[in-house]
């Protein structure tokens, strides 16, 4: 109560810290102090469990930046790069056209949101058969009459990493159109009632309604698949570990921290990696805020 | 002194899972065979604490281990037995080592350099002393103290299906890598099975072939002392260069699988089993796994890897060691378990698959088929002093990964077309790293 | 004319639905066959090929008793509530305090929030581990909670999404009934917020669901296993049960799935706009 005879000046301020100190604390502890103490080992040659380690200045970064097998990997990452934007596409156009007169309507929301609730365990089960030869992929094109497609999925260096494209933008766009179809339908019926009235048709309810009312969401579900084309990881790694040309710098660092134990070497690419992520946001920031 | 079971140092933040794989390797030992006395610890019951043993075995943990647990009690009524196991043991012990709670009895994690085993294990006797007791025990000494007895002894070679080589026409086992790839081609053209599978996808049954680097160098030798001071680890006629090149000679005259890239080792154990699948390379632990899944198990043999030297050797290997952590506050009741697991629990021999390395212990029924014949069995000869782990640092240095699946995935990759790579051209690369990091290494 | 062209695209809608169901749905039909075949025929059919028995439930016996699926889903029930109620908290707290005032560091702080999405947390779990221990939490259910309340920021930005589109003049009315932030957040905000919370539920409980390696690494004892570790009993270094692995991500999927069907009507229902009215 005495709260309430406060000041709203006051009550502001008491109500941002209170409100901001936990969530502060957690993302300090958890998330920042984690990437400082690698920032403190990209400059030494630990090996992840000695008690005893050397400072090395900037030989790491050296080995990464003259060395270009670390870097080669990053095409890899177009293919994820391509699929973000497929999947992105094919979230909206499901979100928008379920939030709208469709039968079965909770059906398919449910369908398309199910592989966001498989475990990683199943997901490399399920692929592995679907891709195999005559596995599940090979025997569908049969049935189709398209026999003449099928072939080595993960056999084909150059086929390879669009199967795994494919397979991520499987496991991942239900997630993104569950996030937007619970955006759009903060929109309220009422407008999209206003806009009838006013002779909108779907695809300027979508341009005018839709569109700016999720942008912010839009947005972070970009960035995030973004960054998650360049540090793409599990999918690459649960199915082929990154051989046959699918390796990923992600995967490169795990190895390189894990399998060659040098801790010191691989903290270093992982602040490059971080660094490549924070410019290319910063970048498409500019580039969106340009737009507008 | 390397070798990496299963070395899939991998870890997984989302979900990932972990492709756990065990292989198995070698180590050395003098191989003496004094019989020794088995460990007697003081009476069971003067011992009490709580002990926390931590396993790879995800699989028998609950089951088989419960078993042990019991068992050990009757003799040890005052301690208590708790297990954890880990699925991807390498990586995430590893991790656990930062911390002061790594268990009380566990596993040596394969990577961990043997000059820091110190920091984390606690030493369990004389080297001298054990000896007599244990084979298998120079992997993890350290300055005359040992650190780590090993819970089987593998022996590696090929797994095959005796029908399916019958059947093609192959009436006695392949001795050289020639004779070798003459059966596989036979067994191709008769078209009932895969002559060889490398499981490629799960990645790591490929390193199961650098532990017949011992075979095709036809000298226990080799990896531990020629290998650590040479600059020619894989030039042409050196034993790298022999031993890989079978695998790339099988993948290019297409005597593997269809398609590597999607093989599943479950599967492939039971069409080896079933003679889908002619052979595949792997260590002892593997064959009565192969045989429960076949209807005929005497159909499942074991032959040493194909080699021109004059000797044929059957490399013995330590399986992963087992080890008392330097923090646990119960370290007599650690050492009782760590007795009785290895001379009575008999996990060595079943569920481990090996041989037991208590000195003395009967050999398992796979081997005694080649008793009497010119097969030997023998350990590797440990390092130099002063060169302990240097092979182990070479391979870290350079990225070569001697015991990971990468290099031989490569080799496959090139030899079915994938890569324009010539063998050759491989050979030459991992050769230059080799000599590079071999120069780093000694200047540090 | 009109008709016609309404009429295709509707057919075209139908059937970009069907072909997408189909696409989700074969591959794990794939897996709910094999949970029911044998061992022995698991080895020899292919996936698509239906179990000859379709009441063989031994899998399932064996993954829930042996897999000790029940212990499983109370550790993971435990876990899942507490982050939740946290990141709920949380979550919109935060939100609340970065969409409703504009302070000194209001911007650093949101771009603090999003930085961290952008970590990838594979290549720092070294250094996780060693702030966990210093903790001395390593071994318990507040590991795994801890992490998920602290590196895992999506909550925060759905809760923004949604109080942009709750108008400020409900807080302005509020104000002027003499509220206290206290009330307005409490009393207003939080329960509109309603659509935005199942959403959250939903997302961050099937992550903290699925996610394996965080209980793996943080939890080894067997008493704290969860639901995604239990899975991997069955795979152990020498080999996999793959049709008993099936049965056990069947089991899996199935409480999950009825939490979905049974929120999902709350997921989809905007009301924040209709309070407004």
């Amino acid at each position: 109560m005495v709260f309430k005879n406060m000041s709203y000046k006051n009550q502001r301020k008491l109500i941002i810290i209170a409100f901001s100190l936990i969530p502060v604390v957690l993302l300090f502890t958890f998330a920042y102090l984690p990437v400082i103490n690698m920032f403190k080992y990209s400059f030494t040659n630990w090996n992840g469990y000695s008690d005893h380690y050397k400072w090395v200045g900037f030989k790491n970064y050296k080995t990464i930046f003259t060395d270009p097998k670390y870097f080669t990997v990053f095409k890899v990452s177009l293919y994820y790069f391509v699929a973000t934007f497929v999947q992105m596409g094919l979230a909206l156009y499901f979100a928008t056209i379920l939030s709208f007169k469709v039968r079965a309507k909770n059906f398919f929301k449910g369908v398309l949101f199910f592989p966001s609730l498989l475990n990683g365990v199943a997901i490399g089960f399920i692929f592995l058969f679907f891709f195999k030869p005559d596995g599940t992929l090979d025997t569908i094109l049969n049935f189709l009459g398209l026999s003449s497609l099928s072939q080595g999925w993960l056999l084909n260096p150059n086929i390879i990493n669009v199967s795994l494209a494919g397979a991520s933008i499987w496991r991942y766009m239900g997630f993104n159109f569950i996030i937007f179809l619970g955006a759009i339908s903060s929109v309220g019926k009422d407008v999209y009632e206003a806009s009838d009235i006013d002779g909108a048709n779907k695809w300027h309810q979508f341009r005018h309604i839709i569109i700016p009312s999720i942008k912010r969401i839009v947005q972070l579900n970009l960035i995030l698949g973004i960054s998650g084309a360049i540090s793409a990881f599990d999918i690459p790694y649960i199915m082929t570990g990154g051989s046959n040309g699918s390796n990923t710098f992600v995967i490169q660092t795990v190895d390189v921290a894990f399998k060659f134990s040098k801790l010191g070497l691989a903290s270093a690419m992982a602040v490059v990696l971080l660094f490549i992520v924070v410019i290319v946001t910063i970048l498409q920031n500019l580039l969106s805020k340009k737009e507008d | 002194m390397k070798r990496r079971k299963m070395l899939l140092g991998l870890m997984s933040a989302l979900l990932v899972f972990a492709m756990v794989g065990c292989s198995s390797s070698k180590s050395e030992d003098t191989g003496s065979t004094n019989t020794g006395t088995t460990g007697t610890a003081a009476t069971g019951k003067d011992l009490k604490g709580d002990i926390t043993v931590i396993t790879q075995k995800t699989d028998i943990v609950d089951t088989v281990f419960k078993d042990y647990a019991q068992k050990f009690k009757q003799e040890y009524p005052n301690i208590n037995v708790k297990f954890q196991a880990l699925s991807d043991y390498e990586g995430q012990i590893k991790v656990r080592m930062n911390s002061s709670d790594y268990g009380d009895v566990l596993l040596l994690p394969t990577s961990i350099p043997l000059a820091d085993t110190p920091q984390f294990f606690e030493p369990l006797g004389n080297y001298d002393d054990m000896k007599k007791q244990y084979n298998g025990l120079e992997e993890r000494t350290v300055d005359g103290k040992v650190y780590g007895i090993p819970t089987t002894i593998n022996f590696n070679g090929l797994v095959y299906n005796k029908k399916v080589f019958a059947d093609a026409g192959v009436t006695e086992v392949p001795k050289t890598p020639d004779q070798f790839l003459a059966a596989l081609q036979k067994i191709k053209d008769k078209g009932a099975a895969v002559p060889l599978y490398t499981n490629y996808a799960a990645g790591w049954p490929l390193t199961q072939w650098e532990a017949d680097l011992t075979t095709v160098a036809g000298n226990v030798d080799y990896v531990n002392i020629t290998q650590a001071n040479t600059d020619d680890n894989f030039v042409k006629g050196s034993p790298h260069y022999e031993l890989y090149k079978l695998m790339y000679d099988v993948a290019q005259k297409g005597l593997i699988e269809k398609d590597p890239t999607t093989t599943d080792w479950e599967t492939s154990k039971a069409d080896l089993a079933n003679g889908k699948i002619g052979t595949m390379v792997l260590g002892s632990w593997a064959i009565g796994q192969i045989q429960g899944l076949s209807k005929t198990p005497e159909d499942i043999g074991f032959m040493p890897f194909p080699t021109n030297a004059e000797k044929v050797i059957m490399p013995l290997a330590d399986d992963y060691t087992i080890g008392i952590s330097s923090k646990s506050s119960n370290k007599e009741a650690a050492r009782a378990w760590i007795d009785w697991f290895i001379n009575k629990s008999t996990y060595p021999t079943t569920e481990g698959g090996g041989m037991s390395p208590a000195v003395g212990a009967e050999l398992p029924a796979t081997l005694k088929q080649f008793e009497g014949t010119d097969v030997e069995f023998k350990f590797q000869t440990p390092a130099k002093a002063g060169q302990e782990g240097l092979v182990d640092k070479i391979d870290k240095d350079s990225e070569i990964g001697l015991w990971q699946p990468d290099f031989k995935k490569r080799i496959i990759e090139a030899a079915i077309g994938n890569k324009k790579e010539s063998y050759d051209d491989i050979m030459k690369d991992l050769n230059d790293k080799w000599k590079a990091s071999r120069a780093s290494v000694a200047s540090e | 004319m009109y008709k016609l062209k309404y009429t295709a695209a509707s057919i075209f809608k139908y059937l970009s639905l069907i072909i997408a169901a189909f696409v989700v749905l074969i591959p794990i039909v794939v897996v709910l066959f094999a949970s029911l075949k044998t061992g022995q025929e698991y080895a020899n059919s292919s996936p698509l090929q239906p179990p000859t028995d379709w009441f063989n439930f031994a899998n399932y016996k064996k993954a829930f008793i042996d897999g000790k699926m029940l212990l499983g889903f109370a550790n993971t029930i435990f876990i899942v509530i507490v982050s939740i109620v946290g990141a709920t908290l949380i979550g919109s707290m935060i939100a609340f305090v970065l969409s409703r005032f504009k302070f000194r560091g209001s911007k650093l702080l949101m771009g603090a929030f999003l930085l961290a999405t952008l970590i990838p947390s594979v290549t720092t779990q070294v250094a996780t581990f060693k702030i966990i221990d210093f903790l001395h939490l390593v071994d318990t259910r507040f590991a795994p909670i801890l992490l998920y309340l602290g590196t895992d920021i999506i909550a925060v930005y759905i809760f923004l999404q949604f109080l942009d589109s709750i108008s400020e003049s409900l807080d302005e009315s509020a104000m002027l009934d003499g509220a206290s932030y206290f009330t307005i957040f409490f009393r207003i905000i939080l329960p509109l917020l309603a659509p935005a919370i199942v959403t959250v539920i939903i997302v961050k409980g099937v992550n903290i669901y699925n996610d394996f390696y965080t209980p793996f690494l943080y939890m080894p004892s067997q008493e704290l296993q969860v639901v995604s570790t239990a899975l991997f009993k069955f795979k152990g270094p020498y080999g996999s049960q793959w049709e008993v692995i099936s049965a056990a991500i069947i089991i899996s999927i199935i409480p999950i799935t009825i939490a979905f069907v049974s929120l999902q009507k709350y997921i989809y229902n905007g009301f924040s706009q209709g309070s407004v009215k």
